[in-house]
This record gives structure tokens, C-alpha cells and sequence, in this order.
């Protein structure tokens, strides 16, 4: 008779033996259990606790000082863009701001200057 | 969400992510994957008692589900369970030890009468076997299951028991030449 390799044999014996199930019962009980734990943590999840937390903590420093770098920058550069509305600029170096503002005196002031001018 | 769960074959690692964030059906399909196999373990480790069997896989899946979070991703899901199994099992030595002192004269002894029978069935063999290794201790069995009936290489063996190659290398080939000094059958079937 030829004999086997202990390796071989001891994994076909043990590969083959059957004792039977775990009770059904554990399985109920643990998914409850889940259920359980898990229904306390939604209730968590709607809090704002956990991004407060992460927000003063020192763990992601990179990113943060990225994130307030990028608001500044666009902060600050969307006050150099604006324009004010109502100025002329000239390309020949002088520059003439005129407030194109309704002015009620210049009106009348114009009106005389006409009628006089009608006048003469 | 759902069909993608129906089509796809979750690893354990991915589903020990989702039970993490709460994922009942993420748990019950990686219960389902080991239930059977950590029963075996248990039954095997702590005397062939299926009560005791299934209260450490409840308190197994338990830690589980308290605390998911423990299982560090980075390292075989399986790997790890089996060591926490394998603490567990190590914890209710210690504790048998401590009634012992107070139960001296309750020891219980394998019965070896059997031990020169020339041809066994299979079932009676396995007895056999896990009665041999009684006599040599836990650490000799739990290296035995882990390899041959779990199939895990010596290496992995070594990680789950928290012990050096060569002490694992050792203890099962100390319990392979006491297997086939005390069983008969086997010391005609088997080479070391």
C-alpha cells in the first residue's frame, strides 16, 4: 500500500467533516442588534457635530488652508474686476470721471442758457 | 444601488467598509460567508460543544458590530477575524484554568481506549484525531484547523496566532508525529 502525504490527508479529513449548523436563533439576535446600533447612528448623522469636529481639528491642514487661500483669492479679486459704472476711461493718459448723475440745476441752467441764446 | 449589489460579488474588505456606514445587508452577506467556517472553529477549539460554539460566534459578530471600525483594511479580512476568534478562545483557556484550580478533582480526560484500532470510518477518525490533540493543547490544535481545515498557508497561520514560521512549522509537525505515534490506522497510511 502506498502511503499518503499527512498534508493531503489531514485537509481531506478535516475538509470533510460536518457538524452541523450554527442555531438560526444568532442570526435573528445579531441583525437586531444591527438594527439597533444602526438606528442610533442616523440619529447622529443629522447632527453637525462631526464636520464641527473635523473643521477645528488639526487633521486635513492642507486642505483647509486651501480651501480659505481660494475663497480670499476670489474674494479679493472680484473687487479689482468691478468696474465703476458711469466712468469713461480715455487711453490718452487723462483720465476724465464723469458722474452721469440726473441733476435738476443743470437742466434749468441749460434752459436759460438756450432761451437767452434764442433771445440774442 | 440595488442592482449593482444584486450583480456584483462584494469583497470582505468592501463590505466591512459598508457595514461601517451602517450597511444591514453589507453584514448579513459577510455573516453568511463565515458563519459556517467560525462555528467549525469554535466547536473544534472549545471541546466539541455547539453551545458554547454559538455563543462565541454571537459574541464574535457582536464585537463586529459594536466596534467595525477596529478592522483596519489594509490587512486580510479573514486573517484577522480568525485571530480575534482565536483570542477569544485563548481567553476561555484561561478562564477554564482558573475553575480548574477550584475542580481538581473533575478533570476531564480523553478517552484513548480506541487508539489501536487498525481501520476506522472517517467520523471516528476525525474523533480520534481531536482527541490526540487534546492531550497536546490548544496551540497545537488551533494550528492544526487553521492549516488543514482552513487551508491558510504557514505564513498566514503564524500571522493569526501572533507567532514566529518556524514555531508554527513546529507545533504542527510535533502534532502530526504524536498523531501518527498514537493512531495506529494512521501510522500506515501516512509519511510525515
Amino acid at each position: 500500500m502506498t502511503k499518503k502525504n499527512s498534508d493531503q490527508l489531514f485537509t481531506d479529513l478535516l475538509r470533510n467533516d460536518r457538524i452541523g449548523e450554527p442555531s438560526k436563533a444568532i442570526e435573528d439576535r445579531l441583525m437586531y442588534s444591527f438594527l439597533l446600533k444602526n438606528s442610533s447612528m442616523k440619529l447622529k448623522q443629522n447632527s453637525f457635530a462631526s464636520f464641527f469636529g473635523w473643521l477645528f481639528s488639526v487633521q486635513s491642514l492642507g486642505l483647509k488652508t486651501g480651501l480659505v487661500s481660494v475663497i480670499l483669492f476670489v474674494s479679493v479679486m472680484n473687487n479689482q474686476i468691478n468696474i465703476d459704472s458711469g466712468t469713461i476711461s480715455c487711453t490718452d493718459t487723462i483720465f476724465a470721471k464723469r458722474v452721469l448723475v440726473a441733476d435738476s440745476t443743470s437742466f434749468i441752467q441749460s434752459i436759460d442758457s438756450l432761451r437767452t441764446d434764442s433771445l440774442n | 444601488m440595488i442592482f449593482r449589489r444584486k450583480n456584483r460579488e462584494y469583497s470582505d474588505a468592501e463590505l466591512m467598509q459598508q457595514i461601517v456606514s451602517g450597511d444591514q445587508v453589507a453584514f448579513n452577506g459577510l455573516y453568511h460567508r463565515y458563519k459556517d467556517r467560525m462555528y467549525y472553529y469554535f466547536y473544534r477549539m472549545l471541546g466539541n460543544a455547539s453551545e458554547q460554539a454559538n455563543d462565541f460566534l454571537q459574541e464574535l459578530f457582536m464585537k463586529l458590530i459594536e466596534k467595525p471600525e477596529s478592522y483596519n483594511t489594509a490587512y486580510p479580512f479573514q486573517t484577522w477575524l480568525f485571530s480575534v476568534a482565536n483570542n477569544m478562545c485563548k481567553n476561555e483557556y484561561r478562564r477554564r484554568e482558573v475553575r480548574k484550580e477550584y475542580q481538581t478533582s473533575e478533570v476531564w480526560r480523553p478517552n484513548l481506549d480506541y487508539m489501536n484500532d487498525t481501520s476506522v470510518e472517517p467520523e471516528q477518525l476525525i474523533e480520534k484525531i481531536f482527541a490526540t490533540l487534546d492531550q497536546l493543547g490548544e496551540e497545537h490544535r488551533s494550528a492544526f484547523l487553521l492549516r488543514y481545515r482552513e487551508g491558510f498557508s504557514i505564513k498566514e497561520v503564524a500571522e493569526i496566532l501572533a507567532l514566529p514560521e518556524g514555531t508554527v512549522k513546529s507545533r504542527l509537525f510535533y502534532a502530526k508525529k504524536m498523531l501518527a505515534e498514537k493512531l495506529e490506522y494512521l501510522k500506515d497510511e501516512i509519511e510525515l
